[in-house]
């Protein structure tokens, strides 16, 4: 039996996928569909002063036919009353006991209206509170959200209020438009935070109508920037979530989100150092139906791989992280295109010829059909020329046509941090071309 | 190492590419014909899945696949679980795969098709059971279940399915089949359209749930049988060729169709049916027959239907392939005898036309034209004008007007504690339908079993 039950800083769920606090947490009704469907646990819809939201809230990203690559909103906090939430909260709470369930807050930076919010969340017997340091538009403006995520002695500062007030775990959300996540990430730490959320949305514009000249979405004619989520974010997210797992200063549990729409992402979140994964976008495009596959196929996987609780795979991938200088610079693989499989589009050598190293020719092959001549170009890696960039096997239409192949000898590894204790300083290119060619490494 | 282009730029002469595809290779990168999607497809296939709300895809699946969830798991890379789902709907999930004719059921409503194509439904849900098979690896685990209280006769597609539901059910159940597992698929559906590995692929999974014994179900077995069971379940199907009844049927070279796919799909060898054949009959089973033929080696394979093409039940995909084959259909032709001394040598045919009056079918009805006869040659002539359920121990049960056997909206028949499903009850299906069946009527067999064990 796999086992997908989690505990996030002190909040427990049978498994690791909860509702982001977004649109999908925004009443008891699809709070309780959700948890009905299979979802472990929801952070209800940020909570806390009083907003009014405008009409065209949402713009996206399509890309060659799929619809919402990305999402972007100028969505504000829950536009519902404090009072109202609070009660419907309480309700969820008492007819779901088993799942995580978990208040987001947001109210102007005073430490009463902060110890008030706080308690009157906990009274609803909810499972943890998230703190929203994150929204990027119409909440920052009035020195909310990512205001404060963005200055990391406000974000200790607060979340110190909170932590002071609190009995139950605390999850600060951080905002990733900030240079260095791990600044906010150990303000958070500073401040008592039990787990780090994130990442919450990027500043983006959406688009430019070339019929009306107007900002899409347009509201009235006029618009400004929003926060993105969905898929498109979702390597940005895999990094940030990953610096902050190895940061040695933070060391706190991770609940991550930004592009999860299957049970793979979620896995590569988990297998990045997260313990839980937060979905919103994608419940916003299919549904909370979702949730059966991400059950199903993160269980099924671990079981082929003979995994039995995510303890056993979380943050096991983080040992690859490392950084340039210490990547061995005498590995080396080249490209090699399968001739069975090639299709002969040549996609491969145009991109090589103009956007890399001109190391694809093609080989003339006629082929006599139906009495017409086809003439088929057959691309073929000249070897010894391919510096290993990996453009082609990226652009290549067909599965498993080309393929990366190991060609050094993988006795020898140096990185460029131990070479530069070898070679005299200041670094000559003449004796860097030597070592080079000792190695037989030509560079054109 | 020499470098060509290093330093001189070449100007290439644009290369003049003329694309042709050779006839039947565009329909074939299309509609995946006998080949299994590999993965890029069925990734790009379920993508153009809409996801959309009501599903209208799986109210038309007899068994009601739970298809929106199978297509977003392949779409996630989650096999096992598409696997699982189509294979806990339809015990029969890898040959419905292969050849159900999804364009009268799931895809005949895809919402999909209003936009462009619909999706490739039935070559999905075959791509998840290969995909699983190669895996080599399944959560679903047998169930625990309680003693004999149900038989089953009959291993075709009703049966095994009914059996493989009420184990689901929690009961244990006996099944009954006089040869190997699998019914018509097995017997008579030829191998270029359902190989053995492909149906044996299901009847193995299946056969983890159940015992199956070897008997040819009699008067005095099948009483005892009721004996030992609290319920029984007929899945028997339609065993027995329809005799045409025109002078001439005893010939050698007359050959009932059952027998003849029969033959060819388990001895082809032994099979010698000569240059000219001529098939009679109008059905799906008909255009199999004509196919077989010419796999076989006849070099003219006529197919003679007494009404037109618009009344021919058929599925379209099957009547082109047969025509792709060179089979010649004709139309508005009827046998009146076939002609021959010891072995036959022709059919004597009458030309007909439709008249305006419509039979209980809703089909115009074809009349004779006198003096149009004439005779088509043949070596062998193959009889697929139907069939019928026949058994000396089915006698006691009440029949529909067609002569199949009676059953309420419960699958009971006449017979208490007996019920039916299949082919036997509904006449000439498809797989999926008895299928649907066998699953329905394990529901309302559980209900009836539990009510006695109450
Ligand atoms: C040539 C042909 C091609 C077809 N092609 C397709 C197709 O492409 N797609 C599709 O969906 N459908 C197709 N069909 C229809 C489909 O095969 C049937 O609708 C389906 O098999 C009916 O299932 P069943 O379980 O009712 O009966 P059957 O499949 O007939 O199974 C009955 C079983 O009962 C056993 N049995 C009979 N009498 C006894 C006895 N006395 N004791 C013990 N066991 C007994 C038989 O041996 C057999 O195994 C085709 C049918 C034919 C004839
Ligand atoms: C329409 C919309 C509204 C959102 N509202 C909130 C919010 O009120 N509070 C919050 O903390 N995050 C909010 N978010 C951010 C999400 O919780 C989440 O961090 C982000 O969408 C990334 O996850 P995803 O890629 O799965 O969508 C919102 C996102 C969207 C798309
Ligand atoms: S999705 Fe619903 S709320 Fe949004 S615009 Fe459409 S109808 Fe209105």
């Amino acid at each position: 039996m796999v086992d997908l039950s989690i505990n996030c800083g002190g909040i427990k769920s049978p498994n690791p996928f909860w509702l982001a606090s977004a649109p999908p947490t925004n009443s008891a009704y699809q709070v309780c569909k959700a948890f009905e469907k299979g979802w472990g646990g929801a952070v209800w819809k940020t909570i806390g002063e009083p907003v009014m939201n405008v009409v065209n809230r949402y713009g996206s990203v399509d890309y060659n036919g799929q619809k919402i690559l990305g999402i972007n909103n100028i969505e504000l906090i829950s536009d519902r009353t404090v009072a109202v939430n609070l009660k419907e909260i309480a309700e969820t709470k008492k007819l779901w006991p088993d799942r995580a369930l978990i208040v987001s807050l947001m109210v102007e930076s005073k430490r009463e209206t902060w110890h008030d919010i706080v308690k009157r969340a906990i009274d609803t017997g909810c499972d943890g509170i998230e703190l929203n340091y994150g929204c990027p538009h119409g909440m920052s403006e009035r020195g909310m959200g990512a205001a404060v995520g963005q200055v990391p002695e406000y974000c200790a500062m607060i979340t110190e209020w909170v932590t002071e007030a609190s009995t139950i775990p605390v999850l600060v959300k951080l905002t990733p438009n900030v240079s260095d996540i791990r600044y906010p990430g150990r303000a958070a730490k500073k401040g008592g935070a039990d787990g780090i959320s994130l990442i919450n949305t990027i500043n983006t514009i959406m688009g430019v109508d070339l019929d009306t000249l107007e900002l899409k979405p347009s509201i009235d004619g006029r618009g400004g920037h929003g926060g993105y989520a969905g898929p498109a974010v979702k390597p940005i997210a895999l990094n940030m979530v990953s610096q902050i797992a190895i940061d040695p200063e933070i060391q706190l549990p991770i609940s991550a989100m930004g592009g999860v729409t299957t049970w793979r992402d979620a896995l590569e979140f988990i297998l990045l150092g997260a313990t839980s994964v937060q979905v919103c976008t994608a419940v916003m495009h299919y549904g909370f139906r979702i949730i059966d596959d991400m059950v199903e196929g993160m269980g099924n996987w671990m079981e082929e791989k003979g995994y039995r609780s995510l303890d056993e795979i979380r943050g096991k991938s983080l040992k690859c992280i490392t950084d340039f200088g210490s990547l061995n610079l005498l590995y080396k693989a080249i490209a090699r295109i399968d001739e069975s499989k090639c299709i002969q589009c040549n996609l491969c050598t145009i991109a090589c010829d103009d956007g890399a190293h001109q190391c694809i020719d093609v080989l003339p092959k006629d082929k006599h059909v139906n009495g017409n001549v086809l003439h088929i170009g057959q691309p073929k890696v000249r070897e010894a020329d391919c510096v290993g960039c990996r453009l082609c096997y990226l652009v290549c239409p067909v599965d498993g046509c080309i393929s990366m192949v190991r060609v050094d000898d993988d006795k020898q590894s140096i990185s460029w941090n131990e070479l530069m204790k070898q070679l005299p300083q200041p670094l000559t290119w003449e004796a860097l071309r030597q070592f080079q060619q000792k190695h037989g490494i030509e560079i054109h | 190492m020499t470098r060509i282009k290093q330093g001189s730029i070449q100007k290439k002469e644009p290369r003049s590419v003329i694309r042709v595809y050779p006839q039947g290779l565009r329909e074939s990168v299309i509609s995946f014909p006998n080949n299994t999607m590999n993965q890029q497809q069925a990734t790009i296939e379920s993508e153009r899945c809409l996801q959309c709300y009501d599903s209208p895809c799986t109210v038309a699946c007899p068994t009601h696949i739970d298809i929106p969830t199978f297509i977003g798991m392949i779409r996630s890379g989650n096999v096992i679980g598409a696997a699982e789902v189509v294979k806990t709907s339809n015990a029969l999930a890898n040959t419905c795969g292969k050849i159900c004719p999804e364009e009268i059921f799931c895809q005949s409503v895809c919402t999909r098709a209003k936009q462009d194509s619909p999706i490739q439904i039935r070559e999905l849900h075959f791509y998840a059971t290969q995909m699983e098979s190669r895996k080599g690896f399944s959560r679903l685990k047998v169930f625990s279940t309680i003693d004999g209280a149900v038989a089953v006769i009959g291993a075709g597609p009703a049966g095994l399915s009914c059996a493989f539901e009420l184990t689901k059910l929690g009961h244990k159940v006996d099944v009954y089949e006089k040869d190997g597992i699998g019914g018509v698929p097995r017997n008579s559906i030829p191998s270029f359209r359902l190989a053995n590995d492909e149906l044996e692929s299901d009847t193995n999974f299946l056969s983890r749930f159940f015992k199956t014994r070897k008997e040819d179900v009699n008067a005095r077995l099948f009483e005892e049988i009721r004996h030992h069971h609290k319920a029984i379940f007929l899945a028997v199907g339609l065993g027995v060729d329809r005799p045409i009844g025109i002078p001439g049927e005893r010939l050698k070279g007359v050959l009932p169709v059952l027998q003849f796919l029969h033959k060819a799909k388990i001895q082809p060898s032994v099979l010698s049916i000569g240059d000219r054949v001529v098939i009679i009959g109008g059905g799906n089973v008909s255009l199999d027959a004509a196919a077989t033929a010419k796999r076989l080696g006849a070099e003219s394979v006529v197919l003679i239907y007494r009404r037109s093409e618009s009344e021919m039940r058929v599925w379209k995909s099957e009547l082109n392939e047969a025509r792709r084959q060179g089979v010649e259909i004709r139309f508005l032709t009827n046998p009146v005898a076939i002609v021959g001394k010891s072995e036959i040598s022709g059919v004597m045919c009458r030309h007909t036309r439709l008249s305006k009056e419509k039979d209980e079918s809703g089909r115009r009805v074809p009349v004779e034209l006198k003096g149009s006869d004439f005779v088509i040659d043949a070596d062998t002539v193959i009889v697929a004008i139907g069939q019928s359920v026949e058994a000396e121990w089915l006698e006691g049960f009440e029949r529909t007007e067609n002569g199949y056997v009676k059953v309420n909206k419960n699958f009971h028949t006449s017979v208490s504690g007996v019920f039916a499903g299949g082919d036997m009850v509904a006449g000439e299906g498809t797989i999926v339908q008895a299928v649907a069946n066998g699953k329905q009527a394990a529901h309302t067999i559980h209900e009836h079993v539990s009510k006695k064990l109450r």
